[in-house]
């Protein structure tokens, strides 16, 4: 698949994306090499994984990682009690040892985890490692063996070798550096925020309804908020948060008063939205508001918080 | 336009400049997963060359940020320019360079490889070698160069004294000593509160099926996580040996460790600095630029708490700033970065190399703001120094 076939696919599933982000994800599937991707949060790391798997037609396997993630969360695990009951109702059997042993490990009692889930699907799915910075070091040097051999060993069923590789997506919000080995078994893609430009398209394709004008403003707005030293910067999936919520409030187009009222959808940390007040004129004139509706709408961020004014449609 | 016909030879020549240059860390896997990447794509389009390149070549955001520059220097910049790439690159190796050239033979690729190697046992700067040799080589350099385009001398940056393995003990105990009590999660115990129905189960399987060896579930100890903010000003620059060697203890000591050097901005050093542990002792190329200089430790931290701050702070945090104080930015500022690492930190410890000056009192207005949200104000200055922060680390309440 080349690149411009992929961007036309995830175009189609209203995922957007850049000739460098396709070109990567052409390579990475050409290559049959894991990809790396990291970036800000919330410009859509995971949502790739989810969409690459529509695409190919292929089931999406997740593993999220967090701090203790093991290997037997992460592989496989026997089913105990039930391995118990068998072996329970098999002592009235006649059965040798050797016999029931065999039965009691066999794949009817393994529990499959995702990896080894993905090792042993059929048609090559689509393997997502959330959040693999979440995971600890020995974990992750677990992981490489596993991402180098395609294999696993278990000690009682013996050598399961993986019938298609699986298109491995591996995201990190660089909560800790990885370690040069991980890197250099991955193609790497840096997902930064998306231009102006690519903001609109992403709130057309998404939020189909969405006027141009509306569009515009929040993607100028969002630009300039993230160029504020804010300690939470908004992402991708605030701007179509936001966007959804001018929307059910009836505006076409974004002033002063309609982000007093929605604020909470951009900024979620209180010390930001004091920030955000401090460059209010930036802000309006992103948004191509003058200096004059500036002062007589007024940005009430410390007495209204939103929750007064917004009306949702009741049915 | 670049020198040569062939884009082998240029791919070669251009992975070997982003590797001397740029510090990328590329190996003949890289270069080879390069060609087959080239191969797939549409040559005749720039942006996906340049695309194709940059998802194979580089591996950090640092490398993807240097990369579209190395791209424009070599491939797009004027015939000069290539030519004087080439030039650097091509010469041939001398005869006396036995041992490299044996292992270029090994690496199995073309003159470009042997023309750096002699460059980097010439010149004796900070050069990368190829990964496959690294480890072999001893004497080798390991660290990662850095692209210093202003001509940076070397001898300014900051030499990693070895850490030797009193100084990991010390370390170590700091660790230990970091009591920060049990884990939410239950883990597989000898002893523990909680009995484990699964593994007692499957224990029984050697008894016949009878469960008779109960197995336990216990809360395991929290780790700490270390964050080392390194002031890398000029008024410090006497000190920057100790506190570099504290920090590869530590590093050696657990592997949950950043570093952040910080002087006018504030930079990541985590990976030079584990780099350069593994080593014998050499110095942090990749720190010339920020050694030096004056401070501004507000904005610095606070720069921390927004890139950060999410990521790294957590109860199970470890905070040490080692710093004089002496700062020329706005007090408020340094009040409110040093209030949030304080709020959302287990422990700040402020590491102060004047306290040792007779009749120093924190006085200077950086130091008066940040005392209060400070859980351990002392300095390190040797080895007994460390032993004693591990007996007087104290954590917020």
């Amino acid at each position: 698949m080349d690149a411009a076939t992929i961007r036309a696919r995830f175009r189609d599933r209203a995922f957007v994306v850049d000739e460098s982000f396709a070109t990567a994800l052409q390579i990475a599937l050409a290559l049959e090499k894991p990809l790396l991707i990291e970036g800000p949060a919330g410009v859509g790391k995971t949502e790739t994984a989810k969409v690459l798997a529509e695409v190919l037609e292929t089931r999406l396997i997740r593993l999220q990682c967090y701090e203790g993630l093991d290997a037997t969360t992460a592989l496989y695990e026997w089913n105990y009690p039930h391995q118990m009951l068998r072996a329970r109702l098999s002592e009235i059997e006649n059965a040798t040892l050797e016999e029931r042993e065999a039965q009691i490990f066999s794949e009817r009692f393994l529990l499959k985890r995702p990896l080894l889930e993905a090792i042993t699907e059929k048609q090559s799915p689509v393997l997502l490692i959330d959040e693999v910075d979440r995971a600890d070091e020995a974990f992750e040097a677990f992981l490489l063996e596993v991402l180098a051999e395609w294999q696993v060993t278990i000690p009682e069923l013996g050598t399961i070798r993986a019938t298609s590789k699986p298109r491995v997506i591996i995201t990190s919000n660089r909560t800790r550096e990885l370690s040069d080995a991980l890197r250099r078994r991955c193609l790497f893609l840096w997902l930064p925020y998306p231009t102006t430009e690519q903001e609109i398209a992403i709130l057309h394709a998404r939020l189909p309804g969405l006027s141009e004008r509306l569009a515009s403003q929040i993607a100028a707005v969002m630009q300039t908020l993230r160029g504020l030293s804010l300690q939470k910067a908004p992402g991708v999936a605030e701007s179509l948060d936001w966007a959804m919520a001018l929307m059910n409030l009836h505006r076409d187009h974004l002033d002063m008063r309609a982000l007093a009222q929605t604020v909470g959808c951009v900024l979620k940390v209180h010390e930001d939205h004091g920030v955000a007040r401090a460059h209010a004129a930036d802000l309006a004139s992103a948004m191509g508001e003058t200096q004059a509706s500036l002062q007589s709408g007024g940005y009430g961020l410390d007495t209204d918080f939103g929750f007064g004014t917004v009306s949702t449609p009741r049915h | 336009m670049y020198a040569f016909g062939g884009l082998p030879e240029n791919l070669v020549i251009f992975c070997a400049l982003l590797r001397r240059d740029y510090g990328f860390r590329i190996g003949a896997g890289e270069l080879l997963d390069a060609a087959r990447a080239l191969n797939i794509i549409d040559l005749s389009s720039q942006q996906a060359v340049r695309a194709a390149l940059r998802t194979v070549l580089a591996g950090t955001h640092d490398d993807v940020m240097a990369f579209d520059k190395a791209f424009d220097r070599f491939f797009l910049s004027g015939a000069l320019a290539g030519k004087q790439d080439a030039a650097v690159l091509e010469r041939k190796p001398e005869p006396g360079a036995g041992e490299e050239g044996t292992v270029s033979k090994r690496v199995g690729t073309s003159g470009a490889f042997d023309a750096e190697f002699d460059e980097g046992a010439t010149e004796g700067t900070g050069l990368m070698t190829p990964l496959e040799t690294a480890a072999e080589d001893a004497s080798g350099v390991i660290g990662r160069a850095s692209y210093s385009p202003a001509g940076v001398d070397s001898t300014q940056a900051p030499e990693v004294p070895e850490a030797d393995d009193e100084w990991v003990a010390a370390a170590r105990e700091l660790v230990r000593r970091v009591h920060l009590g049990p884990a939410r999660k239950w883990r597989a115990a000898r002893k523990g509160r909680r009995f484990d129905l699964r593994r007692t189960l499957r224990a029984s399987l050697q008894t016949g099926g009878e469960p008779l060896m109960p197995r336990w579930l216990a809360r395991p100890h929290r780790h700490p996580r270390f964050v080392v903010l390194i002031d890398a000003s000029r008024s410090m620059n006497q000190y920057a040996p100790t506190a570099l060697r504290v920090v590869s203890a530590l590093t050696r000591a657990t592997a949950r460790v950043e570093v952040f050097v910080f002087s006018t901005a504030l930079r990541r050093v985590t990976i030079e600095l584990q780099r350069a542990s593994l080593g014998t002792s050499h110095r942090l190329q990749a720190l010339s630029r920020a050694w030096g200089g004056g401070t501004t430790i507000g904005a610095c931290l606070s720069e921390f708490v927004r890139g950060y701050g999410d990521r790294l702070l957590s109860s199970t945090t470890v905070v040490i700033v080692v710093s004089d104080g002496l700062d020329v930015g706005e007090a408020e500022t340094l009040r409110s970065a040093v209030q949030a690492i304080s709020r959302r930190s287990g422990a700040l410890v402020w590491l102060n190399p004047l306290l040792e000056t007779p009749g120093y009192e924190p006085t200077a207005l950086g130091m008066s703001t940040a005392k209060p949200f400070v859980t351990t104000f002392t300095s390190v200055n040797d080895l007994a120094g460390l032993v004693r922060l591990s007996r007087n680390l104290r954590l917020h309440a």
